[in-house]
């Protein structure tokens, strides 16, 4: 049996082939060589196939194949730095059966949370968090009313802040997909 | 010395000490409202902590959040620098102003503008003070120190229990105090009731890794065990998609096996479904109603292996039929070639034309002898296959896979047809096991989530699916009614459940002896007073006891919804919060077309006609379409 997977199907060795194609390759071949044929097939020919199949059925597989083949040949000496032939370049990242959104942590999930905060608070309970928000900055300006160019005006602020954002929180609706 | 001198010395002493009590309460009492602003924090918090049934604590974070007032005070008052020091000077002022002269000047106002100016003090002091106080309180109850009556450490934890109570299923009604997901990956499960072992949190939540490793989780038919396990599947689907977004692993793979099957299991599935679809998943898959799966996907070796299990072959006399039996089957699916591709297929391999065709290449001698000893046996073999294949139905013949979902939810007939049932899920635990291992499929997370196992354990009992799953490394949540539901021995019920790492919920159930055995025991004070009558006296002895960590009697008494939580001997009550998605998740339209065709009912009641039909039409091995 032939050590490449690739050629028993016919196909090009390349990592970034598609399920369809190599599934039509090897259905062409089962269905010349299969066993069960009248003309009794050809059986090795169909092994073949059927293991090489078997190895390239998936993305992932096709490219730990294909990493296989370059391993084989940097080894035996088939490629040199200069050559532009395959193998010289890096090994593309095996796509994933369905794509993956891929979440970048940045300050713009900051911006995007906000966007979402009125959505949050209107499928949440928004009279309660009013409630809460009220009796927050009406105590808050009762404080700084009291006490004005007191230092414990702005701490006693801080407190109903705290006490707001601590207790306000789960009168939000989650956010997506959580 | 006389009497009368005697009298007088004695009531001398009772008096001074009469007297130094009084002015020592005079004292506390004149401290008590001297001190009225860190008086009056205190007495909120220690009274919300009774009425809300609150832990120490809770008020001990409260007095830490609320460090947030003194340390705004100190960034305002330290910008100009000499203010530091009359602004620290204002609060002791103004507290000296808002008393004398008493009372007619000590307007609510006053009150109030001294209570602002002192706030940034007294609000962490108090917090803390009455953290304290209730944690004393709660000491000196329970170890019966405290209390009026001797009942008092009863009466104390049974209406604790319900403030707790009360306050949980509170916090659990609020919109988006028990989401799916939690910060870090954690799974929230609800609010806590009562936590004794763990750290005591708002909302209990679990790592994410718990799900990975192996969970068991009993309760009565009622008890709340369906919103938990929906719960638990949700939050560890979103939190392993979250950190495979991330890129720190795999995708996630849910396999749900519902055991019991009936509508109630349609109905659970759906709502999986909307559930998973709303935290992220694309493709949810019900089996067997939607798709199929193929069991001819497994490597030949294991496919022999699993469709010899799947046969009764009983013992004595008949295990000289069993070895002629599995020495067909390791023939007929690993002749050269390939394993059959379907049920038509490997039934038409049980001939003794076909195999002898396919071994004789030459390259073979001893299998072409194997059939020729074991052609008298191929058509009782073929018939046992071509019956059981019909009873198991069409879904197991293909075409999908494990790794074409993001979730299969597998309904198994376990209590209409048990012995399908029963092949089902071992051929379905065999693809599962596959899907873990295949060395060319994508890598992925996966949990293995067993409802009611019990009811189709016959041929893979639960120990060894749990066994099988921690040598996979994939995590297995089962289920059970009751203790005995989960093996079917003493000893298979403790090999499963005590190697729970993951934890143990328990439910209301009426046996959870064993279970709470688990979590151990604790070490309680006990005290015991000298009655006077009906009062205690002043003497007594307190001394050590030991009590269950999780109490049993209070399992047996939870309501619907409630669980209790058991891992590294250490319990949590919680009030588990009923899993919603959150309405803002923006979906793509739910996979409308299911990853896998639903396959049409098989028409094969035996092998086809050999040889086969000559011509290149071959949509019997590729389906429609295969020669294209």
């Amino acid at each position: 049996m032939s050590q490449n997977p690739f050629a028993a199907l016919g196909l090009p060795e390349r990592p970034d082939l598609d399920d369809e194609t190599v599934r039509a390759a090897w259905r062409a071949i089962a269905a010349a060589t299969h066993p069960d044929r009248a003309d009794g097939g050809d059986l090795a020919r169909y092994t073949q196939a059927s293991a090489a199949f078997a190895e390239l059925r998936t993305p992932w597989g096709r490219s730990e194949a294909y990493a296989d083949l370059v391993e084989q040949a940097w080894a035996e000496g088939r490629f040199d730095d200069d050559d532009d032939e395959p193998g010289t370049v890096p090994l593309p990242a095996a796509p994933a059966a369905a794509p993956l959104r891929v979440r970048p942590v940045s300050p713009g999930q900051l911006l995007l949370a906000s966007v979402w905060l009125p959505s949050r608070i209107g499928r949440g309970r928004p009279l309660r968090l009013l409630i809460r928000g009220a009796i927050a900055a009406g105590l808050s300006l009762a404080v700084l009313a009291l006490i004005p160019g007191q230092p414990a005006g702005p701490a006693g602020v801080a407190g109903l802040i705290t006490w707001f954002v601590l207790t306000g929180r789960k009168d939000l609706t989650p956010p997506p997909e959580r | 010395m006389t009497v009368w001198s005697w009298l007088r010395l004695t009531a001398s002493l009772w008096l001074a000490r009469q007297a130094l009590k009084v002015t020592g309460w005079l004292l506390a009492l004149a401290m008590v409202i001297a001190a009225w602003p860190l008086t009056l924090v205190t007495a909120a918090g220690y009274g919300a902590a009774w009425w809300r049934g609150w832990p120490p604590a809770r008020l001990r974070r409260a007095a830490a959040w609320s460090l947030t007032m003194p340390a705004a005070w100190l960034a305002v008052a330290a910008v100009p620098a000499d203010r530091l020091r009359t602004a620290s000077l204002g609060g002791l002022r103004a507290w000296a102003h808002g008393w004398p002269p008493w009372p007619p000047h000590l307007t609510a106002a006053g009150a109030a503008r001294t209570f602002a100016l002192l706030a940034p003090a007294a609000v962490p002091a108090g917090l803390a003070l009455a953290a304290g106080s209730w944690a004393w309180r709660n000491y000196a109850v329970t170890t019966g120190l405290g209390g009026i009556t001797a009942s008092a450490p009863i009466t104390f934890d049974a209406r604790q229990w319900k403030r707790q109570v009360r306050t949980a299923k509170g916090l659990t009604e609020a919109p988006g105090a028990v989401p799916l997901v939690a910060s870090g990956g954690r799974i929230p499960v609800g609010a806590t009731i009562r936590a004794l072992g763990h750290p005591w949190h708002p909302v209990f939540t679990l790592p994410a890794t718990a799900c990975e490793r192996h969970m068991v989780i009993v309760g009565a038919t009622g008890s709340g065990k369906t919103n938990l396990m929906i719960r638990l599947w949700a939050g560890w689907f979103t939190a392993t998609l979250d950190t495979a977004r991330a890129g720190r692993g795999n995708r996630p793979l849910l396999v749900v096996l519902d055991c019991k099957g009936g509508q109630d299991a349609r109905r659970k599935a759906d709502r999986t479904r909307r559930l998973l679809y709303g935290a992220g998943a694309r493709r949810v898959v019900i089996w067997p109603d939607e798709a199929a799966l193929s069991l001819w996907a497994l490597p030949a070796r294991d496919l022999a292996v699993l469709l010899y299990q799947m046969i009764e072959t009983g013992t004595g006399n008949a295990a000289y039929y069993a070895d002629i039996l599995q020495a067909v089957l390791t023939l007929a699916v690993t002749a050269p070639g390939g394993p059959p591709l379907n049920a038509t297929a490997f039934l038409d391999r049980l001939d003794a034309k076909w195999l002898a065709r396919a071994w004789s290449d030459g390259r073979h001698p001893r299998e072409a002898a194997l059939v020729h000893a074991a052609a008298r046996h191929l058509p009782d073999i073929q018939l046992r296959f071509a019956t059981l294949l019909e009873r198991l139905g069409p879904a197991l013949d293909g075409p999908g896979a494990l790794a074409d979902a993001d979730c299969w939810y597998l309904i198994l007939e376990g209590t209409r047809e048990p012995s399908v049932a029963e092949a089902q899920a071992l051929a379905l635990t065999e693809l599962a096991a596959h899907a873990a291992t295949d060395p060319y499929g994508e890598p992925r997370a996966m949990l293995l989530a067993a409802d009611d196992y019990s009811a189709v354990s016959g041929r893979v009992p639960l120990s060894n699916l749990y066994e099988r799953g921690r040598s996979l490394g994939i995590g297995v949540q089962v289920s059970a009614q009751s203790w005995q539901g989960l093996g079917a021995s003493e000893d298979e019920r403790y090999r499963i459940a005590a190697t729970a790492d993951g934890g143990i919920f328990v439910l209301h159930t009426p046996y959870p002896e064993p279970l709470t055995a688990l979590a151990g025991k604790r070490r309680v004070l006990d005290t015991a007073h000298k009655l006077i009558g009906n009062s205690w006296g002043d003497e007594g002895m307190t001394r050590e006891l030991r009590a269950w960590t999780a109490d049993p009697d209070l399992i047996r008494r939870l309501d619907i919804g409630q669980a209790c939580y058991i891992h590294r001997g250490a319990a949590t009550f919680v009030q588990v919060a009923r899993p919603r998605p959150s309405p803002l998740t923006l979906l793509p339209p739910p996979a409308s077309a299911p990853p896998v065709p639903r396959p049409a009912p098989r028409q094969v009641a035996g092998p086809g006609p050999w040889p086969p039909p000559a011509g290149p039409n071959l949509d019997d091995i590729f389906g429609p379409g295969g020669t294209g």
